[in-house]
C-alpha cells in the first residue's frame, strides 16, 4: 500500500511538475500568473484525441501536431491577451489571464461538450495498460514506468535547454533584469513568446499523458489541474524551474497519500491546503530565494 | 422581478467585494466563499435551531440569522485575513482561491452536516412575527401580528432594503476615515504606512466587512431561494462578481451598480436567448471572459470611472511621473523599473 502509493505519486506528480514549470518559467520571466496554463493542458488533451478520431491520424503523429499547435496556441495568447498589458499593473493582467482561462474552457465546453472522452481503443496498445513489474505486492504498468521517465526526460531536456542553449541563457537574463537584458542585445519579446511555446507544449504533454493514463478527458479538466500544478510551482518556489519539478513531484505524493489514508474526499482539498500553508509560511517557496522589495 | 431581485442581490454583493479591489487594491478570487458561509449559515441554523424548540428556535428567525451571518463572515475573513493580507497582490488572489475552493469541498464533504452535493433543501422562508408584542398591539389588532414572506413581492422590497442600506454604507465608508486610509493603502502602501497608517489592521478591516456583506447575501439567497447545494458557490460565481466590479470600474460605487445590473440582465437575457440549445448555456462564461480581457486591454477603469482618484487601473501616471521628473530634474528615469519596484 505505502509503496504502490507512492508510485501512483511520482506518477501524478510528474504530471504535475510538467505543467508547473509552464507557471513557473512564465511567473520567471514577467511575473504574471497565466491562469489560461492549465486551458492549454486541457486543450492538448483535446486536441491529440480530435487529431486521432476526426482525422484518423497515428497517435504519435496527433501527439507531435497537438504539442505544436498548443505551443503556437500559447504564443498566441500572450500575444493578444498579455502583451498589450505588460506595462500595465499586475491586478490587470492577472483579470485577463482568469478571462482569458474562463473564455477558453467554455469555448472547449461548447466544442467538445460537457461530457467525459475516451481515446478510441488500440491508440494505445494493450499492453501498455497490464501490470509489468511487480515488486513484492506493488504494481507498476509500463504505462506508470513510461510516464515517470518520459517527464523525467523531458525535464532533463529542459535542464540542457535553459541552462546550456543560447536562447535558455536569454531566458534566465530576461527572468533577471529584462530591461538590462535588452540593453545586451536580447530580444526580450522573443524570448517571451519561447517561453510561452515551451511551457505551453510542456503543459499539453502533460494533458495528453493524463489523458491516456486515466482514459477520460474533459473540458473541465484543466482547471483543478491548473490549480493544483500552480500550487506545486509555489510549493517549489514560483520562478523557480528545479523547484517546480520538485514541487510537483512533492504535491503528486502528497495527495496520493491523503487520498489513501485520510480521505478520497479530500484529494483536491490536499493541494489546496498546501498550497495556502507554504504561501502563508514560506511565500517564496521551499527552493526559492527570498525576495526583497525596494522601496 | 426575478431579474430584479437577482440583480440587486449581486449589487449588495459585487458592493461588498468591491472594498476589496476597488478601495483596497487587493485581488480577492475567493468572494464566493463568504457567500457560501453566509448561505449555509442562513440555511442551517434555519433547519436545525428551527427543528429545536423554544429557547433556540429564535436563532431561526432570519433577522436574528441576518447579523449573525454577517458575523460568521467577518469571523472567517478575519481568519483568512490575519495571516495572508500580507502578501502581495498575485499570492493574496491565489490563497483566497484556494479558500474558496476548500470552503465548497468542506460542504460537499461533511455530509453529516451540510447533506453535501445534495443541498439543504426546504430552507422556509423569512417572516414577521410580532406577537412578542402582542401585549401592546392588541390594542390595535385583534390577533398577534404574524406575517409570513410568500411569493416575490416581500423579498422585492428586503432585497431592496438591503440594496439601500448597503449603497448608503459604501458611501458613508468612502468619505470615512477607514475609508480614506484604504484609498491611500490602494495608491501607495509605502507612503502609507509611513504617514502612519497601520496597513494590516486597515486590510483585515476591509476584508472582514467585505466578507460580511458576502455573507448578509448569502443568507439573502439561501432564504429566498429555499435550496442551497454546492453547485451553486463554484469558483465561477466569484468572477462573475469580480467581472461586475471591474466592467463597471472599480472602486466607483455607482459604476459597480450598474456593472452588476448590466451583468445580471445580459445574462439573463442570454439565457433566455440560448434557452433552445442547452449546448450553447457555455457561451454566456465565454462571454463574460471575452468582456474580462477587453476591459483590461481598452477600458481599463471601466465604464463609470472613480472621479476621484484614477489611479487604481491606469498606466498613464507612470508615463506622466516620468515626464515630471525628466523635465524636473532633466534625467530620464526607467518608467519600468520604477513600476516594479513600486
Amino acid at each position: 500500500m505505502f509503496i504502490q502509493q507512492l508510485v501512483n505519486g511520482l506518477t501524478l506528480g510528474g504530471v504535475y511538475a510538467l505543467i508547473a514549470v509552464g507557471y513557473t518559467m512564465v511567473y520567471g520571466i514577467i511575473e504574471l500568473i497565466n491562469f489560461a496554463h492549465g486551458e492549454i493542458y486541457m486543450l492538448g488533451a483535446f486536441l491529440a484525441f480530435t487529431f486521432v478520431t476526426m482525422l484518423n491520424l497515428p497517435f504519435p503523429l496527433a501527439v507531435l501536431l497537438s504539442i505544436s499547435c498548443c505551443a503556437l496556441f500559447g504564443v498566441i495568447l500572450e500575444f493578444i491577451a498579455y502583451r498589450p498589458l505588460r506595462k500595465a499593473p499586475r491586478l490587470a493582467a492577472l483579470i485577463t489571464a482568469i478571462g482569458a482561462s474562463l473564455f477558453l474552457q467554455n469555448v472547449a465546453l461548447m466544442i467538445w461538450g460537457g461530457r467525459m472522452k475516451t481515446y478510441p481503443k488500440g491508440t494505445i496498445p494493450e499492453i501498455f495498460k497490464s501490470a509489468l513489474f511487480y515488486m513484492g505486492d506493488v504494481k507498476v504498468s509500463l504505462l506508470q514506468y513510461d510516464i515517470i521517465s518520459i517527464t523525467i526526460f523531458l525535464m532533463f531536456c529542459l535542464h540542457i535547454l535553459i541552462t546550456q542553449t543560447k536562447i535558455g541563457t536569454a531566458m534566465r537574463a530576461c527572468a533577471q533584469d529584462k530591461t538590462t537584458a535588452s540593453l545586451m542585445g536580447i530580444n526580450v519579446n522573443r524570448v517571451i513568446s519561447f517561453t510561452f511555446a515551451v511551457g505551453s507544449g510542456l503543459g499539453a504533454v502533460a494533458g495528453i499523458i493524463v489523458g491516456v493514463y486515466y482514459n477520460a478527458i474533459f473540458p473541465m479538466m484543466g482547471y483543478t489541474a491548473g490549480v493544483k500544478a500552480f500550487a506545486a510551482a509555489v510549493l517549489g518556489g514560483i520562478g523557480n524551474i528545479p523547484g517546480a519539478m520538485f514541487g510537483g513531484f512533492v504535491l503528486g505524493i502528497a495527495e496520493s497519500y491523503g487520498a489513501g489514508y485520510l480521505s478520497s474526499g479530500y484529494r483536491d482539498g490536499i493541494a489546496y491546503a498546501i498550497m495556502i500553508l507554504v504561501i502563508i509560511f514560506r511565500p517564496s517557496g521551499i527552493l526559492g530565494r527570498k525576495t526583497v522589495v525596494k522601496v | 422581478m426575478y431579474i430584479c431581485i437577482l440583480s440587486m442581490l449581486y449589487i449588495v454583493l459585487a458592493l461588498g467585494l468591491n472594498i476589496i479591489p476597488g478601495f483596497t487594491g487587493l485581488l480577492d478570487l475567493g468572494f464566493v466563499g463568504f457567500y457560501a458561509i453566509g448561505a449555509y449559515t442562513a440555511g442551517l441554523l434555519t433547519l436545525k435551531c428551527g427543528a429545536m424548540g423554544p429557547p433556540w428556535d429564535i436563532l431561526s428567525n432570519y433577522w436574528v440569522i441576518i447579523p449573525l451571518a454577517a458575523l460568521n463572515g467577518a469571523l472567517w475573513g478575519i481568519l483568512l485575513g490575519a495571516p495572508t493580507l500580507r502578501l502581495t497582490g498575485d499570492y493574496f488572489a491565489i490563497v483566497t482561491f484556494g479558500f474558496s475552493e476548500l470552503v465548497v469541498l468542506v460542504i460537499v464533504n461533511e455530509m453529516w452536516l451540510t447533506r453535501g452535493p445534495m443541498g439543504l433543501p426546504g430552507i422556509s422562508s423569512p417572516g414577521i412575527d410580532l406577537t412578542f408584542l402582542y401585549p401592546i398591539t392588541r390594542f390595535f389588532f385583534e390577533n398577534p401580528i404574524v406575517y409570513s414572506f410568500k411569493g416575490k413581492v416581500p423579498f422585492f422590497y428586503l432585497i431592496l432594503f438591503m440594496m439601500i442600506a448597503t449603497i448608503f454604507i459604501m458611501n458613508r465608508l468612502e468619505d470615512s476615515r477607514l475609508g480614506r486610509a484604504w484609498f491611500a493603502i490602494r495608491d501607495d502602501e509605502i507612503a502609507a504606512e509611513c504617514s502612519g497608517i497601520n496597513i494590516m489592521r486597515y486590510k483585515v478591516i476591509a476584508f472582514a466587512i467585505s466578507a460580511s456583506f458576502g455573507a448578509i447575501g448569502g443568507s439573502f439567497f439561501a432564504r429566498w431561494f429555499g435550496f442551497i447545494s454546492p453547485v451553486s458557490f463554484k469558483f465561477w460565481e466569484s468572477i462573475l462578481i469580480l467581472c461586475m466590479v471591474v466592467l463597471g470600474g472599480m472602486g466607483s460605487i455607482p459604476g459597480v451598480i450598474l456593472g452588476a445590473t448590466v451583468l445580471v440582465s445580459l445574462s439573463e437575457l442570454l439565457r433566455q436567448v440560448l434557452e433552445p440549445w442547452p449546448d450553447l448555456v457555455q457561451a454566456r462564461y465565454a462571454l463574460f471572459g471575452i468582456i474580462l480581457i477587453l476591459m483590461m486591454r481598452f477600458l481599463p477603469a471601466g465604464l463609470i470611472p472613480l472621479s476621484r482618484v484614477k489611479r487604481v487601473m491606469s498606466t498613464k501616471d507612470e508615463s506622466i511621473l516620468q515626464t515630471m521628473n525628466e523635465s524636473f530634474f532633466s534625467v530620464s528615469t526607467d518608467s519600468k523599473k520604477l513600476s516594479k519596484d513600486r
